[in-house]
């Protein structure tokens, strides 16, 4: 299935004749094999042989002009560059794959320690260290055009041409790049102020980016530092963002109560795993009443999913997509067995498709 | 512009160089204050090489799609309530253990791996307490291991505190490459020697290697034992001990000897300048806070500057080490 690519309203047409045809961006893929356990244990878990689905649920969603063939996604600098989890997992059961940040630049990083574990989770202070545009294009994309799921790149910046620059880059030149999603919670920008924070400088930045990007659906992940993320969020939208993500990490601290220093050479770290669920979750949903569901405009939800249960949390909470961060490093299978797990939940609740749950949390009082 | 081309998945069936693996604990011993030998029955485990490491998944966190909360197994009595369990203070991450020995079962049907660990947090408290049949997750073998040169006919083995284990693993590959190999051991006191004494050897106080602990004397290798209190062996610190023994031994000062060496990171860094002193290679282990162990995360980073580039760099303690030649690292 060919997966045709409406033109943004944003794109003057004929700014887009002077571009070459784009192939199309993804063929959906059929459902994989791994399926197969899935569907054994539906018809295990089945009561009676009439209520047994003869077909599996539809796991396919649309981000923007991304046709993913399942809502599961690797959040980004949790899972590398590109394959480094190959022998771990089976990347090509992921609905998309998202980068490590990739700056303009290189980047060193903050110095060590950049980690530390919390209960049920971690802080990071990595410092978006990565090895910038150029040797990320020449020496990763290839290994990503050969991973056969859609790919989106994390972009951060330090002013507005930083962003535009890079998006703008895999926009015109890589198609194996399917969706930019801007990383505006870089705590170090130009005057001191966060884009993630301030909805001005957030809406101008979006609406600057998206003036460059044509082609790749154009994601905006936000911060969950702000008062209310429905603000940010609001004016992402307003200034042209396909899709929203959220969440990004948490500022926390621990000390070192021997040496009563923080334990971070940073200081302050980002918090992320189970620990931050609850918090995503309501997050997710905020935006999505408020401002997404309005907007027609998908979100990917992230922070702290572990298990088809987390999952099917952030689904029901106004969710299209799922990424699946810090548990990673625990065990680089989970998306693949969230996959089995979210389609035997739709099967046992005799639904079709994923869609029909996205969004569907009630929350009149009982 | 580059062509979008999405080739189909790769389904090579070529062997796995690494991967996840259920591990059934076959043995868990204690060998001295704070320090137990795991030993881990696992089927299929690809070949692995002395210096590299496994990360562990501590039990009690059930890691299937149903649930992640804790799952106890209630037909057995927990184990000891301790003060982490008290404050539901739980690992989460999985945990680097180097892989302190190997043998392959008839027909490679199985492999039994050693983990050698002292309690010092929340995972190894955990594992200090599994028993027989009791299952661990475990992702491996990760990183580089040391390198061996046809060139090298002497090694020289140093390890302090929990950098012992990789470091008899490296002593039977050696030793059946019919190398010339003598352990030096440190720790800071008799009771935090993690190793297995022979009572039929007499541990001197002086530089002269011995036969006497068994992890090592298995595959003919002599051990200097040092500790830091002089409560065991050397009294002193065992690169105090490595310094003294090159000294004696200037028949070791040549290109034909190599130093292999792991312990807590000053005791690395002060034997990289024993070696130096005396013109020696000497080959490091780092340890760093590591949070995925496959090089994803970016945090297990040191600063590594090898002696022909002009500026430094950081490079993955996990992917790109955990071994390094001693003279590219700047010392934190
Ligand atoms: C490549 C590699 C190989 C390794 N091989 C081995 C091996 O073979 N054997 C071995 O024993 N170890 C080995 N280690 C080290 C091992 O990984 C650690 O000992 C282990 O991760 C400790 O886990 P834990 O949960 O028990 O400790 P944690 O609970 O994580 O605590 C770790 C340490 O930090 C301290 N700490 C934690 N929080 C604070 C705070 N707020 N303030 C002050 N101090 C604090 C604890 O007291 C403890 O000393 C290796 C490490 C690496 C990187
Ligand atoms: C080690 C680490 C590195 C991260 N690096 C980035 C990054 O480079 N860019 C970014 O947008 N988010 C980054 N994140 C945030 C995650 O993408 C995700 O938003 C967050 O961790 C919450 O999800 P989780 O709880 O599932 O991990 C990082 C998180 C971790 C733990
Ligand atoms: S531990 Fe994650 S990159 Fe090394």
């Amino acid at each position: 299935m060919l997966v045709l690519r409406p033109v943004p309203p944003y794109c003057k047409p004929d700014r887009r004749r002077d571009r070459p045809a784009n192939p199309p961006i993804v063929a959906a893929r059929p459902l994989q094999s791994g399926n197969a356990a899935a569907n054994c244990l539906i018809m295990n878990t089945t009561t009676t042989p009439s209520t047994v689905e003869s077909k599996s649920p539809s796991l396919a969603v649309r981000i923007g002009r991304l046709s993913l063939a399942n809502p599961t996604m690797t959040a980004s600098g949790t899972c590398g560059y590109a394959d480094e989890y190959a022998d771990f997992s089976d990347l090509s059961r992921l609905g998309a794959f998202v980068t490590k940040s990739i700056s303009k630049l290189p980047r060193k990083g903050n110095e060590s320690y950049r980690v530390i574990e919390t209960r049920a989770g971690m802080l990071n202070a990595i410092g978006l260290a990565n090895i910038g545009l150029e040797r990320f294009i020449s020496e990763k994309v290839p290994r990503l055009a050969r991973m056969g799921v859609p790919v989106i790149v994390n972009v951060p910046g330090w002013c507005t041409e930083d962003y535009a620059d890079v998006a703008e880059r895999f926009d015109r030149e890589i198609p194996v790049v399917a969706g930019i999603e801007l990383n505006v919670s870089c705590p170090n920008v130009k005057n001191g102020l966060s884009f993630g924070t301030d909805p001005v400088r957030l809406a101008e930045l979006v609406a600057a980016v998206r003036k460059r990007v044509h082609r790749c659906t154009l994601i905006v992940k936000l911060s969950p530092n702000v008062a209310d993320v429905a603000v940010t969020a609001r004016a992402a939208v307003e200034a042209g963002a396909d899709a929203l993500s959220l969440v990004n990490t948490f500022t926390a601290m621990v000390v070192d109560v021997e040496k009563g220093r923080p334990m971070l050479a940073n200081g302050t770290g980002g918090l992320s795993g189970p620990a931050i669920k609850p918090i995503a979750v309501y997050m997710v949903h905020r935006v999505y009443s408020q401002v997404a569901k309005a907007h027609g405009i998908p979100i990917i939800g992230m922070g702290g999913i572990q298990t088809w249960k987390d999952a099917v949390e952030f689904l029901l909470a106004g969710a299209t997509g799922i990424a699946v961060g810090t548990a990673l490093f625990v065990d680089p299978a989970s998306p693949q067995k969230i996959f089995d797990g979210l389609t035997a939940y739709l099967a046992r609740k005799g639904k079709s498709s994923v869609q029909d749950i996205i969004g569907t949390l009630n929350t009149d009082s009982p | 512009m580059a062509s979008l081309n999405y080739s189909a998945p790769s389904t090579s069936h070529a062997p796995r160089c690494r991967g996840e693996f259920a591990a059934v604990v076959i043995g868990n011993h204690r060998l001295c204050r704070d320090h137990y030998r795991l030993v881990l029955r696992l089927e299929n485990f690809p070949p692995s090489h002395p210096g590299q490491f496994v990360e562990i998944l501590a039990p009690l966190q059930a890691m299937d799609s149903d649930s992640h909360e804790i799952e106890w197994d209630f037909g057995r009595p927990r184990p000891p309530l301790r003060d982490q369990f008290l404050a539901a203070d739980l690992p989460y991450l999985r945990r680097p253990f180097s892989i302190a020995g190997r043998r392959d079962g008839p027909g490679m049907a199985y492999t039994d791996i050693d983990i050698i660990h002292r309690v010092v947090g929340k995972a190894t408290g955990i594992l200090e307490h599994q028993r027989p049949g009791d299952k661990l997750s475990i992702l491996g073998p990760l990183g580089n291991g040391f390198r061996v040169s046809e060139r090298v006919k002497n090694a020289l083995l140093v390890g302090g505190g929990v950098g012992i284990p990789p470091m008899i693993y490296l002593a039977e590959k050696l030793a059946r490459r019919g190398m010339n190999v003598v352990a030096f051991a440190g720790a800071q006191s008799r009771d935090l020697v993690s190793l297995t004494l022979r009572p039929d050897f007499a541990v001197p106080a002086d530089l002269l290697p011995v036969m006497a602990a068994a992890e090592f004397s298995a595959f003919g290798v002599p051990v200097v034992l040092a500790t830091d209190d002089g409560t065991l062996g050397f009294h002193g610190y065992v690169t105090a001990a490595l310094d003294a023994y090159l000294r004696c031994h200037a028949e070791l000062r040549s290109e034909q000897t190599v130093v292999y060496c792991c312990g807590p990171t000053p005791m690395m860094r002060s034997t990289s300048v024993v070696a130096g002193k005396f013109d020696l290679s000497c080959q490091v282990s780092l340890e760093q806070p590591m949070a995925c162990g496959m090089g994803t995360c970016q945090s297990c980073v040191i600063k590594y500057r090898p002696a022909d580039a002009a500026d430094w760099v950081y490079k993955l303690t996990c992917t790109d080490g955990p071994v390094f030649d001693s003279r590219d690292i700047i010392w934190p």
